[in-house]
């Protein structure tokens, strides 16, 4: 009983060790540091409100800093020694990625990857969303469909399995095909097209988080616009996509921003699936092979991938900037 | 609680009162285990209070039996071991030796990794002696001892991995009475297995079960088909000089052997599931074809860990059973054998992990595993009857008389190569591409990390 | 939003189709899972899910032996096939062999001839005639039959996977590990949103690209570095350990989405409140926080999730002694056992370690309502 204990304790005091934080510090800029009475008050206040924001942002940007951004510095400075770690190498391991040709259509499959994956679970995810907030069973529905959210990726690739053996016995797929006569194929063998039947995994997995971010969203759109909206005659396509998309538009690109990056990050499904075999590899699949044992080499794959973000950092911005004016 | 003062052989009524001394599996003074040498062993060490803390990739019952092995040891001295295993150990060990957390002890599934992190300073040479110790008391003691030979981080040789368990390699699994009903005999060469194989072909049969998958290390049974066949149609010398990438990988020596393996299992109808079949069918479920009715093969070339994944209630030795993977007879190359093992390496070292290592010499400490089943042991100090069952005995006696030795390949090349670019590779031919293309690319790879 | 569709009982009618189109869809993969959950190894291997709550034709091999009668023409041995050994389980006999090459050849109620002369009829019902022209050895003749199966299940999966020795205490620790590592990150998050959301500062645009660009650090480049420094300042593997990096592993996901929904609240209230001399404080326990509650519902859904099914950090960060293994720890390093070949045992796994999230989210559903909201918009 002791973690629970503990795990109890630490609840409490973490949690409030939190709150009290927040309110303690903000109490002693406003109350000592900075009191908005006497000749300063104004000088004061101002003052405080400029300080505030960091007293909020601090905890934030501390943990990231330790957790993230030293760790990516590290890293940085990993990627350019050799696989000892020992030697000075340059940018001798961006270089040597380069003229690997199975890096280079790692890239490619990635961007087919980013281009289908956050744009198909973003899609189906919002239409669930809105379907299933129609429904009485909604609920029901939403856990269904969220589900594969809450099975491992070990778990999900073994369901999938199921669904894409070889063998008729097994896979699905080719037990349908065998019901039409068909002869049983590999789909992760099919050159090209088993990068969709791997992507198919993580759309079905993804979908579920699209559903939940956005079915809040639409939840928040004040209803007075949608009513509005009815009494001008507007058919539900026009109310859905013209009323109610680019209200939650901020909100999409998060979602679509979010599965983007996890596109970017997730190994397991090609790694446990193929193994990157036959064609199917990605940039996170292909640096775990690396992982630990070439870390050198490892690092200046995440230093790429991170790259390929930017694009998608610099689109976030620009919205951000938006929502500001 | 210190030590278990039982009276040697004879007295079977121990000292009754330690709470060690319940926990063993097999009694001490019981049965024809080495216990002398246990008791002198017990007589000279005390480590009362004392912990030695270990990682290995044995999980499950495997786990459990080699838990009973500890359980001697803490008998013995009073010492405490904790053991943790896991699925995943390569990925683990490197992460906690890297960030200063290491158990004191490493049991390393293959070589390559032991030798790529002695290389990086994280091991710490065995007790000195204990080279000499290998080489008088394992079978072909030298070929361990060179095994467990790495560079250090300065490039001195020295002895890290002590050897504990062994696997055999070059073994064929079949159903006797599958054999027996279409009146085929059992290969005594490669010609007469080749022979074999196209008569089943032409019985209608399908002759060989091959399954490549594994996740994500897909690919590395044909490694071994491939060591398999490199060491039964060139010199021991050539193989040794591939794995260490002093022939390139793209020799006509080893493109030959690569496309022997492609005989077996791109061959028109021998293997099952057609080449497609070969590449996708995981490893585990392979060999369950040996059992299906009818058969879809008669044949599973498979290291001796393999009954694991027969079906439940498979009796090895009756229900199934294996032959040597025999070498060519026109080809003067002896019987050679085809191996791996787990390794013993310290990654953090105490006084308590040095006499640890020492009891690991004993006869009991393999014993004790070797009773309870799924061990092999190229210590020849053992007493081979105390193997679990005859055909375990039969391989250890392969394994002991072995005329070559050879340790798996893949294991012993760079991890990049041996752990990525084979697998890979084979996986890529076996779907099609030439054996010429597939070595080149495997030989650019290594060309880049040297 | 009954209403879009409300007017239209043929567009409600399409809608409901679409879903339960999706949904069936959605399940099918699961439901196989599940199914696969209540089978053994040897079954899953052996023949489709789909087809498991159906009898199915299995084929058996066993031998006749026993003592014969001896007649004219050579000796007889009669008896049922239920009754040999390795055939439990077996219904209707269909067809039957005597060679391995083809053990399903004749069909049941015909005879054949023995490899070693005689005959042998088998008949549905299982009884079966055995004519030899010598007595039959102990061995006995080999026999294989197909015949129906009924469909069998077994909750040995589950038994093994749930009363595993250690397992309750894996449970407690997953509980320990997920709930601290999920309301710490959202609380230091939410106050970080809205300081980023509602708060004028220099250098806000640069932090939000920084904190996308975090979204993308990969987990694994971070284990060995910060391993480290828990190491260096006393904090070692431990539940503190793993909780802090849990928590700095969530915040750029916490962050964004909260600052994402913060930032879209109506201007208005949060202006009016200003105006009325609310501090920043106030301002934000008193109206972002409860306005915020389905963003922070789904986020503490998705942190829980993840800190639920994570095997890595725990691995890293959590002493390697069985007294601190959480579930996915004990699951793939003690029960799935070496090689990880027991696909019974991880489908159980799977739906085992599903079931505590899944009500996670049909609790924090409720806190997903827009009521919360609605209300408050003028």
């Amino acid at each position: 009983m002791g973690p629970l204990m503990q795990g109890v304790l630490t609840i409490f005091v973490g949690v409030f060790g939190c709150v009290a934080y927040y309110y303690f510090s903000n109490l002693f800029l406003d109350r000592v540091l900075y009191p908005a009475r006497g000749d300063d008050a104004g000088r004061n206040i101002n003052r405080a409100n400029a300080v505030r924001p960091w007293l909020f942002l601090f905890p934030a940007l501390f943990a990231l800093s330790l957790y993230l951004v030293y760790p990516v510095v590290g890293s940085f400075w990993r990627s350019l020694f050799d696989r000892s770690g020992d030697a000075f190498v340059g940018f001798q391991n961006y270089r040597s990625l380069g003229a690997d040709p199975e890096f280079r259509s790692a890239v490619v499959n990635n961007f087919l990857w980013v281009l289908v994956v956050p744009a198909a679970s973003t899609f189906l995810g919002l239409i669930v969303a809105q379907l299933t907030d129609q429904l009485k069973w909604g609920g029901v529905a939403k856990s269904l469909i969220f589900m594969p959210m809450a099975i491992s990726f070990v778990g999900a690739s073994l369901i999938w399995k199921f669904v894409y053996a070889n063998d008729p016995n097994i896979g699905l797929l080719n037990a349908i095909r065998g019901a039409f006569g068909a002869p049983s194929l590999d789909p992760l063998q099919l050159p090209f097209w088993n990068n969709f039947f791997l992507m198919v995994i993580l759309i079905w997995i993804q979908t579920g988080f699209a559903m939940v971010i956005l079915s809040a969203a639409l939840r928040g759109i004040p209803e007075e616009t949608v009513e509005a909206a009815i009494l001008d005659g507007a058919n539900p396509f026009q109310i859905f996509f013209k009323i109610q998309v680019p209200q939650i538009m901020g909100t999409i690109v998060v979602v679509w921003t979010t599965i983007t990056i996890l596109v970017l990050k997730v190994f397991d499904i090609v790694y446990t699936m193929t193994g990157g075999n036959f064609g199917t590899q990605i940039l996170p699949s292909y640096m775990m092979e690396y992982m630990f044992r070439d870390d050198g080499r490892a690092t200046a794959v995440a230093f790429v991938i991170m790259i390929l973000v930017l694009p998608v950092m610099i689109w976030n911005i620009r919205q951000a900037r938006k929502e500001l004016r | 609680m210190k030590k278990v003062l039982f009276a040697g052989v004879a007295a079977s009524a121990m000292v009754s009162g330690s709470a060690y001394a319940q926990h063993l599996m097999f009694k001490p003074g019981e049965g024809d285990f080495h216990w002398d040498s246990y008791q002198a062993f017990a007589d000279a060490n005390d480590l009362s209070g004392q912990t030695v803390t270990i990682t290995g990739p044995w999980t499950g019952n495997e786990k459990e039996r080699v838990e009973a092995v500890f359980d001697y040891f803490e008998a013995a001295t009073g010492a405490t071991v904790e053991y943790s295993g896991s699925d995943s150990f390569e990925q683990d060990i490197v992460i906690s030796a890297e960030a200063g957390s290491a158990p004191n002890i490493a049991v390393f599934p293959q070589p390559g990794l032991a030798a790529d992190m002695a290389k990086r300073g994280l091991l710490t040479p065995l007790p000195e002696g204990t080279a000499a110790w290998v080489k008088d008391n394992f079978a072909a003691g030298q070929s361990w001892v060179d095994l467990g030979t790495y560079a250090d981080k300065d490039g001195n040789d020295q002895l890290f991995g002590m050897f504990y368990r062994a696997d055999l390699k070059s073994l064929v699994w079949y159903v006797p009475e599958a054999f027996e009903e279409a009146g085929y005999e059992i290969p005594k060469s490669m010609e007469e297995l080749k022979a074999l194989t196209e008569q089943i072909v032409a019985d209608g049969g399908t002759p060989w079960c091959i399954g490549l998958g594994s996740g994500a290390a897909t690919g590395w049974p044909a490694t071994d088909w491939v060591e398999d066949l490199m060491l039964r149609t060139q010199p021991a010398s050539v193989y040794d000089q591939w794995v260490k990438n002093e022939i390139p990988f793209n020799d006509p020596a080893v493109i030959g052997a690569i496309n022997e393996f492609g005989w077996f299992a791109k061959g028109e109808g021998f293997a099952d599931g057609g080449p497609e079949g070969v590449a996708s069918t995981d490893f585990r479920d392979s060999p369950t074809g040996l059992f299906a009715l009818p058969p879809k093969c008669y044949m599973h070339r498979q290291a001796s860990f393999i009954p694991a994944f027969f079906p439940e209630g498979t009796k090895v030795g009756e229900d199934v059973d294996f032959f040597y993977f025999p070498s060519y007879a026109d080809k003067d190359l002896g019987n050679p054998v085809l191996g791996a093992g787990t390794l013993f390496a310290i990654t953090k070292p105490s006084d308590a992990t040095n006499v640890l290592l020492d009891f690991m010499k004993l006869p009991i400490a393999h014993e004790a595993w070797m009773a309870q089943g799924g061990f092999l042991t190229a210590h020849a100090g053992v007493n081979t009857a105390l193997y679990n069952t005859d055909s375990e005995r039969a391989m250890g006696e392969i394994l002991q008389g072995a005329t070559t030795f050879r340790f798996d390949g893949s294991d012993l090349m760079p991890g990049e190569i041996g752990a990525g670019a084979f697998w890979t590779g084979m996986v890529d031919y076996t779907t099609g591409k030439s054996a010429e293309d597939v070595t080149a690319a495997i030989q650019a790879r290594w060309n880049e990390i040297k | 939003m009954e209403h879009i569709a409300g007017h239209k009982p043929a567009l409600t009618w399409i809608v409901r189709i679409c879903v339960t189109i999706l949904v069936v869809l959605w399940l099918i993969p699961t439901v196989g899972l599940l199914v696969s959950s209540f089978r053994d190894r040897d079954d899953i291997s052996a023949s489709p899910w789909w087809q498991a709550p159906f009898p199915a034709e299995q084929t058996f091999a066993t031998r006749i032996a026993g003592d014969a009668v001896q007649q004219a023409d050579g000796y007889l041995l009669t008896g049922d096939i239920h009754d040999l050994p390795e055939a439990n389980g077996a219904g209707r006999i269909t067809a039957f062999g005597v060679s391995r090459s083809a053990p399903t050849g004749i069909a049941a109620g015909d005879t054949t001839d023995l490899p070693k002369g005689g005959t042998l009829t088998v008949h549905p019902d299982g009884s079966f005639e055995m004519l030899t022209p010598e007595a039959p050895d102990a061995k006995g003749q080999r026999l294989y039959f197909a015949a129906e199966v009924p469909p069998e299940f077994t909750t040995a999966n589950y038994e093994s996977v749930l009363y595993a020795n250690g397992m309750a205490q894996a449970f407690i620790n997953t509980f320990t590990v997920t709930i601290p590592a999920t309301i710490i990150p959202i609380l230091i998050a939410a106050f970080a949103a809205y300081a980023l959301a509602w708060m004028e500062f220099p250098g806000r645009g640069l932090i939000i690209a920084g904190i996308v660009g975090l979204l993308v650090v990969p987990l694994q480049l971070a284990l060995v570095p910060l391993l480290r420094l828990h190491n260096d300042i006393g904090i070692g593997q431990s539940f503190v350990g793993i909780w802090l990096a849990h928590t700095g592993f969530g915040l750029p996901l916490a962050i964004y989405l909260l600052r994402n929904y913060m930032a879209g609240l109506p201007k208005d209230i949060i202006e009016g409140a200003k105006v009325d001399g609310a501090t920043d404080f106030q301002i934000f326990t008193r109206i972002i926080l409860p306005l915020s509650f389905p963003a922070l519902a789904s986020f503490a859904i998705f942190q829980f999730l993840w800190t639920w099914n994570d095997l890595l950090v725990a691995k890293v960060f959590l002493p390697s002694d069985s007294e601190s293994w959480v579930m996915t720890r004990k699951i793939a390093d003690d029960l799935l056992g070496s090689r990880g070949g027991d696909w019974g045992i991880l489908a159980t796994a799977a739906f085992v370690s599903i079931a505590v999230p899944i009500a996670v989210f049909f609790l924090m559903q409720r806190y997903l309502v827009r009521g919360l909201l609605a209300g408050s918009v003028k």
